[in-house]
């Protein structure tokens, strides 16, 4: 009778394990969407993130005074009905009227002016702060008019609308600072149930939203750092949406019967970075020779023919096709590995040089991982031997290159904040002693802060020029392609890849039939 | 009286129970390890094809060729015999870095088995032969290692060292000596109180000698045997670490990497990850049946 | 009896604090934490003020006290990124690895009794060869492999099973046939000689002898003592187990501590990976500890030996 009762006893124990864990999964499948990201957020608080991903968050929970149109790329109302200006440096918000945060408080205009004051306050550091250091004050004229005060003319002012979610004045004030990194009080289409950190959050919609209804009832947030897993997890219908799908396992995912996948050019350069500010400390990269010889080793054309299958766009600089200010007649560097071999001669270096290369997957570049690896053999054709240093999520990749630890040379795309402007790169990516910046040049500094001064389109198009050209002779970065996005969907639902790169969990609808 | 020590001592007793003619004995035996005779053969060309790796590899496992990426293997339709096995994700060739992938494999197996068989026989010896003070320090020191699983030790090392072909060698190496030490303990201690070693030491032979000339003789057998088998289990365990991004890192070919690699690929172009793991598993599946047939021709009554 | 408890609780407490020099090391001896807090290149005054900061400065076993007292109270510090106390975020993926090693273990008692019994009866059978070879080639089967194997055949091609995750029954399937393929050839090789040798003993001879079937001989007699053995070593292997556990997890992405250590490590979050080490190494440590003391007392020979 022993093994039946060992068998037995470890059935019962099998099951006792699987009851114990079994009843976490309430809600259906049919009315819950299932969205995949790579890494974790690091709080529920956007503006004090430095995450795509957290913007992304804060689209399905918070609203913003003003949101873009996915179709027409416009900056339309959203908790803001419309906006004028008063004179030069004062702009009058009018506020929706009837809409109430989760917890139930209405929205005022006195909500505005808190969660504008906490990311203004200097003291409080948040990531947002530099987005509106434009703003001077903001002044509350009744329970549904706002006035803000400009530092200066302030033509963007609507366009960093988009930008910052509006919490409440309450939680700021009551439940402060650290409560509100794990939970978000918004007046947005859903409600966070529960986050299990690196696990999954879980969202419920917010039945008393002001806006359209929402299609489905729950969204799942599943974080599945493999993206083979959440291509598998995509065809046997495990998730719903997962984005960043490398272009040669678009075939897998089209061919399945199950998913589909969809593109759109977006909003977002990639490029590698080069250390020639010598943030990290000296290295051979801070001669421009150097510089031109990697530009030059690399065959980017035929990495996006035959590794992107031409889902990418060559740029000569960081500025992306549909930002204001691109110059398509300037000429991106061409593949000459004879050439970068002299140039890196010259530089001193006849036998070739070693160093770092820092990577992450923790990004929306579809094909990273293949791109690079193509990208690091072409510089080795020149002599330029790349040591790949691969970091696995964001939040530590984003930290060390924000505390100039990342170079010679690391992995980046920027995706400009979602303004369609050069300034939105050439500000915070080119400029001396930015964050993400490991370039300083006097010259492009004087360009750039030209380009901010003006209002008038014909110049500042003029300074672009001048600036571009400037940081394509320079070979300041080692620059690559604008991108364009791939993701992969369910064919339960409809939906269109975002060109802003933000998914709206709220625009998913079931299939029709 | 030394010439005892000569006399093999963990001779099996069955080997001696029965009295056929010698011949038919030994082609008995001999039959009864067809299996590891074939793996070893089969080892011996894997082997060999990871030494002439440069001269048998039709192409530069590192050379990028992203005009011919995904090609699958020559058999296939589209295929090319250029390319054997086809082409991975950046048109590198396929069989090319199976055998340039083995040497790595086999470096770290052999030199991890080494440095662990030396750390392990040491400490084994002196535990089994010097008095309980020292047996109780190293004993413990076992003790410790044996709980910390060997997966879980090796991934705490290379997070602090930083993955390398050394530190590789290293971490399984130090992981894996404990084994060694047990084993060894337990025959020195057998051994110790025997005529021979105590007649060595009455003739005024240094511990050094007793130990290195009359106990380690005795104990090479299991030895070899555990030394085996363990190679198998670091080259699992090599590739693991690879697998997941903390062993050998690319673009320099290991089964472990590739395969990681691959793995994205399994849907559409399965061979990137196919054949690696193809490979990881012939090679530890010869080296395991290696060793049962060593450890059945050598001691068929060691409880390994 | 008393003796024996008592060495082997003071074995129990040496173990324990020579895990706890060992994971105080992954941080503090092997490498010099400093650099991994200073920017390259930077100057000398600047490590200098984090080597203060850290407590570096002093002497290496006042460090360790230091490390060992916090570590005592719950108390591993803060993660470095996501600012999350480490103690806590371990401790909470520690049920589904626990949960998985549970049923891994199920999976392979499953497969290695009903085969090992088979074997050991049918001894030099085709079936007992066809066991032992399934057997070797399952040890040489990496399980990773076997895990990405599962997930196309069954998640991607079938859409019969979750591909990867936790939650349901069905999560759980694939994971655990994984890792109980891992531990089954070596629990069938145990199982198999066990029960050979229990078979030839005197009393099973007896047993027969007194005109018991043969199906009461192995149930009854030799099956009991067939099982100390197996208890022993699956006791010594649960180490190996969680080590399966580690990989198994990866490649499921189950939440487990393993790939929370996988990803901390990616990340060089150290305090993470030496917590979840301690916390991993004393369950181990423990369920060694009760495996002995049960053999001890079932087996009173083993209590003189050990």
């Amino acid at each position: 009778m022993r093994p039946r009762t060992t068998a037995l006893t470890l059935l019962t124990l099998i099951a006792v394990v699987i009851g114990l864990v079994g009843p976490a999964q309430a809600q259906s499948r049919d009315e819950t969407i299932v969205y995949t990201i790579t890494s974790d957020v690091d709080s529920w608080d956007p503006p004090n993130s430095v995450q795509r991903t957290a913007i992304i968050f804060g689209y399905q929970v918070f609203n913003h005074l003003a949101e873009r149109d996915l179709k027409t790329m416009k900056v339309g109302p959203s908790l803001a009905v419309s906006w004028k200006p008063v004179d030069e440096t004062t702009w009058e918000v009018k506020l929706r009227q009837n809409v109430r945060f989760h917890d139930g408080s209405p929205f005022t205009a006195r909500d505005v002016k808190a969660t504008f004051d906490r990311v203004l306050d200097p003291t409080k550091k948040l990531t947002a702060r530099g987005n509106h250091a434009k703003i001077k004050s903001v002044e509350v004229v009744d329970d549904h008019t706002v006035r803000f005060k400009t530092d200066g003319p302030y033509p963007l002012f609507a366009e960093r609308l988009t930008a910052l979610v509006m919490q409440s004045e309450k939680v700021i004030k009551d439940k402060g600072h650290d409560w509100m990194q794990e939970h978000p009080v918004g007046t947005g289409p859903y409600k966070l149930v529960r986050w299990n950190r690196r696990q999954e959050h879980l969202l419920v919609r917010n039945d008393d939203y002001w806006g359209p209804k929402p299609a489905y009832k729950h969204v799942r947030i599943r974080i599945i750092p493999d993206v083979a897993t959440q291509i598998a997890e995509l065809i046997s219908g495990g998730v719903d949406i997962i984005k960043a799908v490398a272009p040669d396992q678009m075939d897998v995912i089209d061919k399945s019967g199950v998913a589909r996948t969809s593109t759109a050019p977006i909003l977002r350069t990639a490029f590698l970075q080069i250390d020639q500010a010598g943030r990290s400390g000296k290295s051979p990269f801070q001669d421009v020779r150097v510089r031109r010889a990697a530009n030059m080793a690399v065959d980017a054309e035929g990495i996006i023919k035959h590794v992107l299958n031409g889902l990418g766009d060559r740029v000569a600089t960081g500025v992306n096709p549909m930002a204001f200010g691109f110059d398509p007649s300037i000429q991106p560097y061409k593949q000459d590995i004879a050439g970068a071999k002299k140039l890196l001669a010259e530089a001193g270096f006849p036998t070739g040089l070693d160093f770092r290369f820092r990577t992450t997957i923790g990004t929306v570049e579809p094909g990273v991982a293949q791109t690079n690896e193509a990208i690091i053999a072409d510089l080795a054709k020149a002599g330029l031997r790349a040591q790949q240093s691969f970091i696995g999520e964001s939040v530590p990749y984003i930290s060390q290159v924000k505390e100039g630890q990342a170079g010679p040379m690391f992995n980046w795309s920027w995706g400009y904040y979602s303004i369609f402007d050069a300034d939105a790169v050439l500000y915070d990516v080119f400029t001396c002693g930015q964050v993400y910046s490991y370039y300083c040049n006097k010259q492009l500094d004087d360009l750039v802060h030209a380009g901010r001064s003006t209002l008038d389109e014909k110049k500042r198009a003029d300074i672009y020029v001048k600036a571009q050209k400037l940081l394509r002779d320079d070979a300041a970065y080692l620059f690559k392609w604008g991108l364009r996005g791939v993701w992969g969907i369910s064919n339960r639902m409809d939906y269109q890849a975002p060109r802003d790169e933000i998914d709206r969990m709220y625009l998913v609808t079931p299939r029709k039939k | 009286m030394s010439t005892l020590a000569e006399r093999p001592l963990s001779a099996p007793p069955d080997a001696v129970t029965s009295a056929p003619p010698r011949g038919q004995v030994l082609g008995r035996r001999l039959w009864r390890l067809k299996w590891g005779l074939a793996s070893a053969l089969v080892l011996l060309a894997i082997v060999a094809s990871a030494i002439l790796a440069p001269a048998l590899a039709p192409h530069d496992p590192l050379q990028v060729n992203i005009r011919n990426r995904l090609a699958p293997p020559a058999w296939m339709a589209r295929g090319d015999w250029a390319h054997p096995l086809g082409t991975d994700q950046v048109g590198r060739d396929l069989f090319s870095r199976i055998v340039h992938g083995g040497r790595v494999s086999l470096v770290v197996g052999i030199s991890a088995v080494l440095v662990a068989s030396a750390i392990g026989v040491l400490l084994g010896l002196g535990a089994g032969y010097f008095g309980p003070r020292v047996d109780w320090t190293i004993m413990t020191l076992v003790n410790v290692m044996l709980t910390f699983p060997f997966v879980l030790l090796a991934l705490a090392v290379i997070a602090v060292l930083g993955p390398s072909l050394q530190n590789m060698i290293v971490v399984l190496g130090v992981a894996g000596w404990p084994i060694y030490c047990r084993v060894v303990r337990a025959e020195t201690r057998a051994l110790r109180e025997r005529e021979f070693v105590l007649a060595g030491q009455a003739l005024g032979m240094s511990h050094v000698r007793v130990v290195f000339r009359q106990i380690l003789p005795n104990l090479v057998s299991p030895i070899v045997v555990i030394a085996t088998l363990q190679v198998a289990q670091v080259i699992i365990l090599e590739s693991f670490l690879s697998f997941l991004g903390l062993g050998i890192q690319p673009p320099t070919p290991a089964w472990g990497n590739m395969l990681g690699e691959g793995r994205v690929y399994m849907l559409n172009s399965w061979w990137i990850a196919a054949f690696p793991g193809l490979a990881i598993f012939l090679t530890t599946l010869v080296i395991n049946l290696m060793g049962n047939a060593l450890r059945d021709w050598l001691d068929p009554h060691m409880k390994l | 009896m008393r003796r024996f408890l008592g060495r082997q609780l003071v074995q129990l407490a040496v173990v324990i604090v020579g895990i706890s020099m060992l994971s105080f090391s992954i941080l503090h001896v092997v490498g010099d934490p400093v650099v991994l807090f200073v920017p390259e290149g930077a100057p000398k005054e600047e490590h200098e003020r984090f080597r203060k900061l850290l407590g570096l400065d002093q002497p290496v076993y006042v460090q360790y006290w230091r490390f060992a007292s916090r570590a005592l109270q719950g108390d591993f510090g803060k993660s470095w990124y996501g600012d999350a106390p480490v103690f806590n975020l371990v401790l909470e993926r520690m049920p589904p690895t626990i949960y998985l090693t549970l049923a891994g273990l199920g999976v392979a008692l499953l497969i290695a009794f009903p085969l090992g019994t088979i074997a050991a009866l049918r001894r030099h059978s085709i079936v007992d060869s066809l066991c032992t070879m399934v057997a070797v080639a399952g040890q040489a089967m990496p399980i990773f492999w076997l895990g990405i194997m599962l997930i196309i055949v069954f998640a991607v091609h079938l859409r019969l099973l979750p591909a990867s995750g936790y939650g349901t029954w069905q999560h759980f399937l694939m994971p655990a046939f994984t890792l109980g393929a891992f531990l089954a050839p070596i629990t069938m090789r145990l199982v198999r000689s066990g029960l050979i040798e229990v078979l030839s003993t005197d009393y099973v001879k007896t047993a027969r002898a007194k005109g018991l079937g043969e199906r009461m001989v192995v149930l009854k007699h030799a099956f009991r003592n067939a099982c100390i053995p197996v208890i022993t070593v699956l006791g010594l292997q649960f180490g190996q187990l969680l080590g399966g556990a580690i990989v198994t997890e990866t490649v499921f992405a189950w939440p487990g501590v393993a790939t929370l250590t996988v990803e901390s490590i990616r990340n060089q979050d150290f305090p993470v990976v030496q917590c979840a080490v301690v916390l991993l190494a004393l369950i181990i440590v423990a369920v060694n500890f009760i495996v002995d003391l049960a053999v001890g007392l079932i087996d009173p020979r083993i209590r003189v030996s050990v």
